[in-house]
């Protein structure tokens, strides 16, 4: 006999999503709000106890997609296994839409750096990402997206533009993309590159989902200045717009509205994902129309 | 070209130490200089480190205050970095740091504090597991019923400190100036069995006597050797135990070299 599941279907809608974060959990799961999907962070739900019981009341009403922080797919040690585990672990348990990583380092020599740290972008680094990411395909027997980085410094050893470095790693895996378009427009100010010029360089059928979040833009003096990617206020205007852009170039995608610092209330967020739907259903009415 | 695993050894020391001139040289000379780039990269890794260990040790905080505690986190950060990117898991050496930390010697229960704290989170954070329904015993035969060992649930902690720096931490937490002058630091050492229920988190104080008897059952001691240790006690203790969903399942000991 088929058993029968409670829980919402698995695939995550080319709609608005927010990412849960631990403040409101309790409003997520007693209050239901109306939005399409939500992201969480694996590492903060491998234990047992009340996180992973929230988690799996909340996956009985909506989609989930898994995106990683903590698994350093750029790092030259290869992959934790028993991290690689436990993230195994907890898929078969939420059954996620999606799951997803930074193209980025966080581990090195064993330890955990706490930071997604940016990579060179080199074949050397690229035959690394490709092989972590064959690993975490094959141990979750699923394909899994990957999240361009945003960048503070770039290094003198670099020879692949960032967006090919991208496309490379999805053509040589069969991995999808996720273009996070705030980090995007981040590293473009930060290194003087032209973002719509990066959307245009993806390869559109590979990109499984989009992110959108907000950034700071910190003095240095001197009229210097530098974009950093804190994910604590709201989308700028300039993200939007961008946005706007990808959805153009990809199609609608399920695209998430990520807040992790200063974290407002739940309706601020919701409103967020509201703006993220808006512009996705212009992208329908487009499509409609031609 | 530097290899990338010497890059990544080099970021290794701009996040923990502060070495900007590990990964300097690999980095372009632009208006804004290396170390003003590098920088943001340390102060997020040391800030996502040291929220972690707030997060576990609230009432160390509390009692250290946020300047003092983040100078002990960065202190912690550059000597036992994280070896897992499960932050729930980083803080284990923490109160032996702070036991040793020569700041922290006016506050001497502050490791116990700590102790207490680490024993709550792990607790808190342990793998699920269904309890043991005491039912299931009577499945058990009459004569291995002495060979029965009992399995602990995975948030079981036991937990012997110097000072009641359980009361300590509840008192700090909940602003409770009065509990915390009423402590007596001196009145001997505390015997906790902590574990995860229905409710959350519960630590139960207990007597020299339950705390040996909790030992052993949780050591993997027999029903008989249980008994022979506590015939009076023995049933009340591991009625308790079992009611308070401390035991997950039971196994029988094998009389292995007996003929």
């Amino acid at each position: 006999m088929r058993q029968e599941t409670s829980r919402a279907q698995a695939p995550i809608p080319a709609v608005a999503g927010i990412g849960l974060r631990f403040p409101h959990h309790r409003a997520v799961r007693e209050d239901r709000p109306a939005i399409g999907w939500l992201e969480v962070h694996p590492e903060n739900y491998l234990g047992g106890g009340a996180a992973i019981a929230c988690l799996e009341a909340v996956r009985r009403d909506y989609p989930v997609s898994l995106h990683g922080v903590g698994l350093s797919l750029g790092s030259v040690d290869g992959l934790d296994p028993r991290h690689l585990d436990r993230l195994a672990a907890l898929v078969s348990r939420i059954e996620p839409g999606l799951v997803s990583e930074h193209v980025s380092f966080s581990t090195a020599g064993g330890t955990y750096l706490a930071d997604l740290l940016p990579l060179p972008m080199t074949e050397e680094a690229l035959e690394t990402v490709c092989r972590n990411v064959e690993v975490m395909q094959t141990r979750l027997r699923r394909q899994v997206l990957v999240e361009n980085p945003s960048s503070y410094v770039r290094y003198v050893a670099s020879t692949i533009p960032e967006w090919e470095f991208m496309a490379a790693v999805a053509t040589r895996t069969g991995c999808g993309i996720l273009c996070d378009v705030n980090n995007i427009c981040v590293s473009a100010a930060n290194h003087g590159f032209d973002a719509y010029h990066y959307l245009a360089a993806l390869p559109a059928a590979a990109v499984g989902e989009l992110h959108v979040a907000g950034h700071a833009l910190r003095e240095l003096g001197g009229g210097r200045q530098i974009r950093i990617d804190d994910h604590g206020s709201a989308v700028s205007a300039e993200v939007w717009a961008l946005l706007a852009a990808a959805v153009a170039r990809f199609g609608r995608r399920p695209t998430l509205v990520e807040w992790d610092n200063a974290i407002p209330a739940l309706d601020v967020l919701l409103a967020e994902a509201a703006q993220a739907d808006t512009i996705l259903s212009r992208e329908r009415d487009h499509a409609q129309a031609a | 070209m530097p290899k990338l695993r010497d890059l990544q050894a080099g970021f290794a020391e701009v996040v923990l130490a502060g070495r900007f001139d590990a990964l300097a040289p690999y980095l372009p000379a632009d208006a804004i200089p290396p170390e003003d780039r590098l920088a943001i990269y340390r102060n997020t890794a040391r800030a996502v480190m040291t929220e972690a260990l707030r997060l576990t040790f609230p009432a160390v905080e509390r009692l250290v205050g946020r300047d003092f505690f983040a100078m002990a986190a960065a202190r912690f950060v550059r000597q036992a970095p994280p070896d897992t990117a499960d932050l729930a898991e980083y803080g284990v050496a923490l109160p032996d740091f702070l036991a040793h930390l020569p700041e922290a010697a006016p506050i001497p229960y502050l490791a116990d504090v700590a102790r207490f704290e680490w024993a709550l989170h792990q607790a808190a954070t342990a793998e699920d597991a269904p309890s043991l329904d005491a039912d299931a015993l009577g499945a058990v035969a009459a004569e291995d019923q002495p060979m029965i060992t009992f399995i602990p649930h995975p948030s079981v902690r036991l937990l012997e400190l110097a000072t009641p720096a359980d009361a300590v931490a509840d008192a700090v937490l909940a602003g409770d100036d009065r509990a915390m002058a009423a402590i007596d630091l001196a009145a001997g050492p505390r015997r906790l069995v902590l574990h995860r229920g229905a409710t959350g988190v519960c630590a139960e104080q207990c007597d020299a006597d339950a705390f040996a008897f909790a030992r052993a059952l949780f050591a993997g001691a027999t029903l008989a050797g249980l008994v022979d240790a506590a015939p009076a006690a023995a049933g009340t203790l591991l009625a308790g135990h079992l009611a308070s969903g401390r035991i997950a399942g039971y196994a029988l000991q094998t009389q292995t070299g007996e003929p």
